[in-house]
């Protein structure tokens, strides 16, 4: 069943490309569409079939392959892997369904991006450190081609940084996961919780370094994040949606499936420096991107800024905190793939990001009213906004990080307020005050005369929106899934969290005895709270 | 080598569009779409002007002094499926005629003006009031305390009738106006120019009076004594607080005493209609939106299939009416402004072309910031 | 029935956004053809059920006493996040003064916004806007409140931006959005933090909590910065006062709600979170002081205002300052007595103020003269709304009032001479700006004053009438003290502060407190004040500029130093880019080759690096 998900689509990219005759656009698309529409259908099917009171793999798939290797491949899925399963599949939908319809080179295009499809639901199943670093190898081709032939004018130069910076993030995922393998004389690359436990700390921590580094390119964190940035500038609108949305994911999730969940000890050491990074991240991407006059460059440095919240959750490793990362990537999937959407329909209709000359937008007349409300919904969710599912991601990841690391919580919710600076910069200038396109001019002008926004171009946006607001309003459709997989994996973190709770001791002394009690409760407590 | 003589003082800017109006043509440049949209827009105008004409007439001579005026836009049929209608908001925008009242009420100007500030004026609205008010002890209690309450009203109710006649009298005009075109006898903006000039000279002695019925008795507001006339106690000033100064619309302009951004002088507004930037139109804080709204109701076949034929076809329609309307309105000014002008415009005296010249050139420096420019275009 | 018109009291707050829902086929649009006035008398309706709904609910709990709902939202591990409502006698007493006077202000706009096309959207925000509100005073969890606060700082932001077009609204909105957020985030960590500390946010919960707890003095006095200044930027207090004066941009109606009922949420929360806040004698000393600064400061800067609307509004501030003042010195009941009357007597002064913008279509004060002739209604409307702002009649805010005095004067007598000096310079400015609109002679702009039409003047006359009747209804719900209770020779002095300050109100000249004056020293007194002590100034040298140059730094920082660094490493590489765009141009077949090439590539690195 889960190898379906990766069949599907590659079935349906091999379909597209040697589809006997011509085939237009609009089959391309409409095949392409279909087969990721399937793989959507299959997900919400696996996620009835979910049990949510296993903590492991579920649907376990094995298969010996290159044995000698240690590699096999393995699958399984877990409430980490499944409502990045469900974004991965929803936005390959969307951007397939926002794709120019007239676009050149339709066989290869839609047969790349089916292609990441298949591999980006590959490397969220694969139950084996090679065959997720496969996968995880497999996208970044397909990507590098979408950018580069499809994109902007440096489209070149954006490309083969992109090829570059992820090429080296492989490269170092790769070598720690050799070297975790192989120091600790296992023969199988198999994913086991307890494969490090053996190693001494030191060689821990070098392989976590490189593991983080190689990440957190993708991720991406400061200072490895200035790809991000080009590429989206450069990318068509459907790629900065799938780059934003799904991704930038996979570092994400590779810090918490293999970082988080593989270097129990390495991690607690290296927890409070992470913090810390994930501050500067966060402080640096939100104050950079107050500072861009280009809307895909303000959204992308946006990216950085929220992306270091999933840094910060993941380090205190909590369980609120670690649920935290799950919702934090989620909500930003969808609120960035909402965010570039619109965008994208700003550029596609007035020709120009710039927030310099962009006015007016929201006039109902001449401008995109529809657009522009979205628009404010979407910066709100990004800004933190009760009723939206960007709040509740934030508060369990403050909540959650709070009394591991107040200080560091702290200051990441100041990007929070950064956010708002940012955001209200950008609805401001291009959506309030008196419709323009083009800087003001001496000379008398005819006015504005924008085309309209069909309800083709309107439909993904809103369900976007509405899927925002809805696990807003009711989180716990998405928590349910992810709850127990994520006790399982902060259980190696217990004495960790306690230790650090210990340490505000002289602030509040019942406080940490209170969450003792908590922690060791937490099954008692899980009990009860199995959702309806 | 300094030849940096100042330009003779009798040359415009705008001097070409005083010779244009001198030689009977118009402010705004001819052309075959021109002329379909500003014909076609004064034909929905027309309608819409008769409906608001009406209406402004029914409430001054119907609804006079009447303290709660629910059903002030029934124009006195009511039935269920009209207020129903109304309820839905199905119906013509009376606010707007409301609000172009209103702004002559308050810019002021003309003889009307002066004569709503006369005794003989407070006397009659006074016996008016009394008779209206006589089982209404609550009102005129009020009315002793705050003197000017009733006369202001009746003051209101007077540029209520004032503005209808008027009303009715341009959307005879443009209506006759549209059947001519259709007739094939109107092809040119010149002639579209001609065409409403005459109907404003025609009009221009007609008397503006105003009486209302009391229990069977008649009180005069605006007796024919006062001497109001049809072009420059009502057109003129009409033109002036409409076309010209208008009032600064809360979507585009702030109120705040502060920033300084309304002139304290009525007379530097420049809100008006030939100012004003059909962009903002549909959107809030726009009541010209009301307007916009009703004739796109009555658009001729031809001028919908001209607005279907470009950009977002209906989408936008509001702002394309506003800027076909503002073109109509240009040829409008032309007629007024030709229609006003001192002497014959062909004459040959000198002294009178000079008196015409610079008539037209004070009109013009009003026009510097207008959007003549943009409609040339 | 009266049970369960109780247990359906979670649907008072739920009505606004019903017709928020209902309002959307013209908000978004979608119905053009007619008009959008449906929108409008739907929210009217939805907001006139939830008043009827809550007054029902409002006799039950009279009889039956206070009754609290909760209902689990979120529930996660050791989190717990409930939405609790207290349905009590004050909180319900509060939500129907909510919810009659968004009644109100939404029956004036339709006369107000009578010609403004966008009526459909501003109603479905008023709904927002009072859903937001009712939810608020309803909160019996600080969860909910804070998010509450957070949809009413979103929806001021919206209805500020109603009129996106014009320029200022763009700043007034961006500002009022910024300024009510820097409170929000610190409240929000004020949130977290007890979220993590005490478990519940429930304040029962907390209040239990506080009562049993440790606090270092530290931590209590952090916490406690931090839980004020959500109300600090709500209640528009120095430093976050500046986003009310710009917020005059929005619609009168709006401005209404805003300067009334808006305001008195956050220091609601405020009262809420008090039991909390007294942990820590810092917060107190901070919340006295900037009360204090901004009431005094408020009511001065309002003196020199020549725009109607702004001049009020800083008066709105100055009243706030004393609930600050109020609740800092624990004092709960003058704080929320000063709160109610003033909301009812601040939105009949709106009223007015809009009336007069309508018929003069100005705000400037210089502007004005002569009106009362012409309009009675307004004219009532104003003396009525500012003697119920002023203790020198027995309506509304004179009872907060002298109560402030009465308990202060024991306590801190300066505390009890600023609720003084607020009554004397408000009664002073009241009075200024009394002859300026309505007295003395005509000007061009209000020669022509005829009185507003019927739906502006309907809530405006019932509005007035209420503010008589304020005094009538606390005595019924025995709000008054019994007369022998009463501290004769405090209330007197505070009456004589009143009198004395519409006495000098009545006497200044009032073109010097107009055109500036040629002393030196006089017109930089003005000017500092005219200039709200040129806090926007200082906002632009100070945070903004940081905000501004950090980010300009990051932004450089990133193009040259962390970019710039990569490129120079990474040129080398980049000729293999070069060699790939060759190939951007050919076949597909070759982009085919590419990938398997790439793929191959990987599979030998991996076996390569095996061995």
């Amino acid at each position: 069943m889960l190898s379906a998900l990766i069949l599907i689509p590659i079935i349906g990219a091999l379909a597209v490309i040697l589809w006997p005759g011509n085939i237009t656009a609009f089959t391309a698309k409409l095949v392409s569409g279909l087969t990721i529409g399937l793989t959507l259908v299959g997900v919400v099917f696996l996620a009835t079939q979910f049990d949510i009171t296993t903590p492991g793999f579920q649907f376990e798939e094995l298969l010996p392959w290159v044995e000698p290797l240690g590699l096999s491949y393995r699958l399984g899925l877990d409430g980490l892997s499944l409502p990045l399963l469900a974004v991965n599949s929803l936005l390959g939908v969307v951007a397939i369904y926002i794709s120019d319809p007239h676009l050149h080179r339709p066989r290869l295009y839609y047969a790349l991006i089916l292609l990441i499809n298949g591999a980006v639901a590959g490397a969220f199943l694969s139950a084996n450190l090679l065959l997720f670093f496969i996968f995880y190898e497999l996208e970044l081709i397909p990507l590098y081609l979408l950018i580069a032939i499809w994109g902007g004018a440096r489209r070149g130069y954006a490309a083969t940084k992109f090829l570059i910076y992820t090429a080296l993030s492989g490269i170092l995922i790769l070598g720690a996961f050799l070297g975790l393998v192989w120091l600790s004389g296992n023969t199988s690359f198999d994913y086991d919780s307890g494969l490090a436990t053996a190693l001494p700390l030191a060689q821990q921590i070098t392989l976590l370094v490189a593991l983080l580094i190689g990440f957190g390119i993708k991720v991406p964190l400061f200072p490895f994040h200035t790809w991000l940035p080009d590429a989206h500038v450069e990318a068509s609108t459907p790629v900065s949606v799938l780059l934003a949305g799904v991704l930038l994911k996979l570092g994400t999730y590779g810090l918490v499936r293999f970082g988080l969940g593989l270097f129990p000890d390495a991690w607690m050491a290296l927890a409070p420096l992470m913090a810390t990074w994930a501050v500067i991240s966060v402080l640096y991407g939100s104050l950079a991107a107050i500072a861009q006059t280009d809307m895909k460059k303000m959204v992308a440095y946006s990216s950085i800024g929220h992306m270091g919240y999933v840094l910060l959750a993941a380090a205190a490793s909590t369980p609120l905190s670690i649920v935290g990362t799950v919702f934090q990537m989620v909500s930003h999937g969808l609120i960035s793939g909402l965010l570039f959407l619109l965008v994208g329909v700003v550029y596609h209709t007035t020709g120009t990001r710039d927030l310099t000359v962009l006015r007016g937008l929201l006039n109902p007349e001449r401008g995109l009213p529809f657009v522009g409300s979205l628009m404010i919904l979407g910066v709100m969710a990004s800004a933190g906004i009760p009723g939206m599912v960007g709040f509740i991601s934030e508060f369990l990841v403050f909540r959650g990080s709070f009394l591991i690391f107040p200080v560091q919580t702290l200051l990441c919710m100041v990007g929070s307020g950064l956010t708002a600076v940012y955001f209200l910069l950008l609805v401001n200038r291009a959506f309030f005050g008196r419709l323009a396109v083009a800087p003001p001019s001496a000379s008398p002008q005819l006015d504005v005369d924008l085309p309209g926004v069909t309800w083709r171009d309107r439909w993904p946006a809103l369900a976007l929106a509405g899927m925002i607001v809805v696990f807003g309003v009711q989180p716990n459709w998405m928590a349910r899934w992810i709850e127990h997989t994520t006790l399982a994996l902060h259980e190696p973190y217990q004495g960790f969290v306690q230790a650090s709770t210990l340490r505000l001791a002289p602030l509040n002394e019942s406080l940490v005895a209170d969450t003792l009690v908590t922690e060791t409760s937490i099954p008692a407590v899980v009990d009860a709270s199995v959702l309806p | 080598m300094t030849q940096t003589l100042p330009k003779p003082a009798s040359v415009h800017p705008l001097e070409p569009f005083i010779d244009r109006l001198l030689s009977a043509d118009a402010l705004l440049p001819h052309s075959e779409t021109n002329v379909l949209e500003v014909v076609g827009i004064l034909k929905s105008y027309g309608v819409v002007l008769d409906a608001y004409s009406k209406n402004l007439i029914y409430i001054a001579d119907d609804q006079f002094l009447v303290l709660f005026p629910f059903f002030k836009y029934f124009d006195g049929e009511v039935s269920v499926g009209k207020l129903l209608k109304h309820w839905w908001h199905d119906r013509i925008n009376f606010e707007y005629a409301e609000y172009c009242m209103k702004a002559m009420l308050w810019h002021g100007g003309g003889k009307m003006d002066e004569y709503l500030d006369s005794e003989e004026f407070l006397d009659l609205a006074r016996k008016a009031a009394t008779a209206k008010t006589k089982a209404n002890p609550l009102v005129r209690s009020i009315n002793a305390v705050f003197p000017d309450f009733l006369p202001e009203q009746v003051r209101q109710l007077a540029y209520y009738s004032a503005l209808g006649q008027f009303w009715r009298v341009m959307s005879d005009l443009f209506i006759d106006l549209s059947d001519a075109y259709d007739a094939g006898t109107v092809k040119t903006i010149p002639e579209v120019v001609a065409f409403i000039k005459a109907g404003l000279v025609a009009a221009a002695s007609n008397p503006i009076t105003y009486r209302v019925e009391i229990k069977g008795q008649t009180y005069d507001i605006l007796p024919k004594s006062a001497g109001l006339t049809f072009l420059m106690d009502v057109a003129v000033p009409y033109v002036e607080a409409v076309f010209f100064r208008g009032t600064p619309f809360l979507g585009t302009v702030s109120y705040n005493a502060q920033a300084d951004q309304i002139p304290a002088e009525q007379g530097r507004f420049q809100y008006g209609a030939l100012y004003a930037d059909p962009i903002p139109v549909g959107g809030a804080g726009i009541p010209p939106t009301l307007l916009m709204q009703d004739m796109r109701h009555f658009l001729p076949d031809y001028l919908i299939e001209f607005y279907l034929a470009s950009g977002r076809g209906l989408d936008d329609v509001r702002v394309k009416i506003c800027q076909s309307f503002q073109k109509s309105m240009f040829c409008v000014t032309s007629a007024s402004l030709q229609g006003l002008l001192p002497y014959a415009a062909d004459t040959p005296n000198p002294q009178e072309q000079v008196a015409n010249r610079t008539f037209l050139a004070a009109w013009m420096d009003r026009l510097m910031t207008s959007r003549l420019d943009v409609v040339q275009l | 029935m009266n049970q369960m018109l109780v247990e359906t009291s979670w649907l008072l707050p739920v009505y606004g956004l019903f017709g928020v829902v209902l309002a959307l086929p013209w908000s978004m649009g979608f119905i053009h053809r007619t008009g959008p006035r449906p929108a409008a008398y739907i929210n009217i309706v939805m907001t006139l059920l939830a008043f009827v709904h809550g007054l029902l609910v409002f006799q039950a709990i009279w009889n039956q006493g206070s009754q609290e709902l909760i209902f689990s939202w979120f529930k996660f591990a050791d989190l717990h996040l409930e939405l609790a409502f207290d349905i009590s006698v004050l909180n319900l007493g509060a939500l129907e003064l909510i919810t009659f006077l968004s009644l109100l202000a939404q029956v004036f706009a339709l006369g107000y916004l009578e010609k403004d096309w966008a009526l459909a959207r501003f109603y479905s925000l008023m709904g927002f806007f009072e859903a937001a509100m009712s939810g608020l005073v309803l909160s019996g969890s600080l969860f909910v409140s804070y998010s509450l606060l957070e949809m009413l700082t979103l929806s001021t932001y919206l209805l500020v931006g109603f009129w996106y077009a014009q320029p200022l609204v763009v700043t007034a909105a961006r500002d009022a959005f910024l300024t009510k957020r820097i409170g929000d985030v610190l409240l929000l960590m004020g949130v977290v933090a007890l979220a993590a500390m005490a478990g519940s946010l429930n304040f029962n919960d907390l209040y239990e909590w506080v009562k049993t707890e440790n606090l270092s003095p530290l931590v209590g006095t952090l916490l406690g910065l931090a839980l004020i200044a959500g109300p600090i930027g709500k209640c528009a207090q120095f430093p976050l006062h500046l986003w009310l004066d710009e917020a005059m941009e929005g619609p009168n109606p709006a401005s209404i709600l805003r300067n009334s009922v808006v305001v008195t949420c956050g220091a609601y929360v405020l009262i809420r979170l008090q039991p909390i806040v007294v942990l820590s004698p810092v917060t107190l000393g901070v919340l006295i002081a900037l009360g204090s600064l901004t009431a005094i400061g408020g009511s001065l800067v309002a003196l020199a205002q020549i725009d109607l609307k702004r001049t009020l509004s800083y008066s709105t501030s100055a009243y706030l300052g004393l609930v600050f003042v109020a609740v800092g010195t624990e004092w709960p009941g003058v704080a929320i007595t000063l709160l109610l009357t003033h909301a009812v007597a601040k939105a009949l002064l709106f009223m007015g103020v809009g009336s007069i913008i309508t018929t003069t279509t100005s705000q400037n004060l210089t502007e004005m003269g002569g009106l009362w002739s012409r309009m009675p209604a307004t004219t009532l409307a104003f003396v009525i709304g500012s003697l119920g702002m002023v203790g020198i009649l027995p309506l509304g805010c004179f009872w907060g009032l002298r109560m402030g005095v009465d308990f202060l004067s024991q306590s801190s007598p300066l505390l009890a001479l600023v609720f003084l000096l607020v009554n004397g310079l408000t009664a002073l400015n009241l009075t200024r700006v009394f002859r300026l609109v309505f007295l003395g002679q005509s000007q061009p702009k209000t020669r022509r004053a005829p009185e507003v039409p019927w739906p502006m003047a309907v809530p405006m006359v019932s509005l007035s009438i209420v503010t008589l009747l304020v005094p009538v209804t606390m005595a019924r719900l025995s709000l008054l003290p019994p007369v022998e209770y009463l501290n004769l020779p405090v209330t007197a002095l505070m009456v004589a502060f009143g009198v004395a300050g519409v006495a000098l109100g009545a006497v200044i000249p009032l073109s010097k407190s107009l055109s500036r004056s040629r002393n030196r020293p006089v017109r930089i007194l003005q000017d500092l004040l005219a200039y709200d002590f040129y806090t926007e100034r200082l906002y632009a040298n100070t945070v903004v500029a940081a905000v501004g140059g950090l980010s300009r730094f990051s932004n450089w920082f990133d193009r040259y130093v962390v970019d710039g660094l990569v490129n120079a490493v990474g040129l080398a590489s980049l000729l293999g880019g070069e060699s790939l765009k060759y190939s951007i141009s050919g076949q597909s077949q070759l982009y085919l080759f590419t990938i398997m090439a790439g793929v191959g590539l990987i599979g030998v690195f991996m076996t390569w690096s095996l061995w």
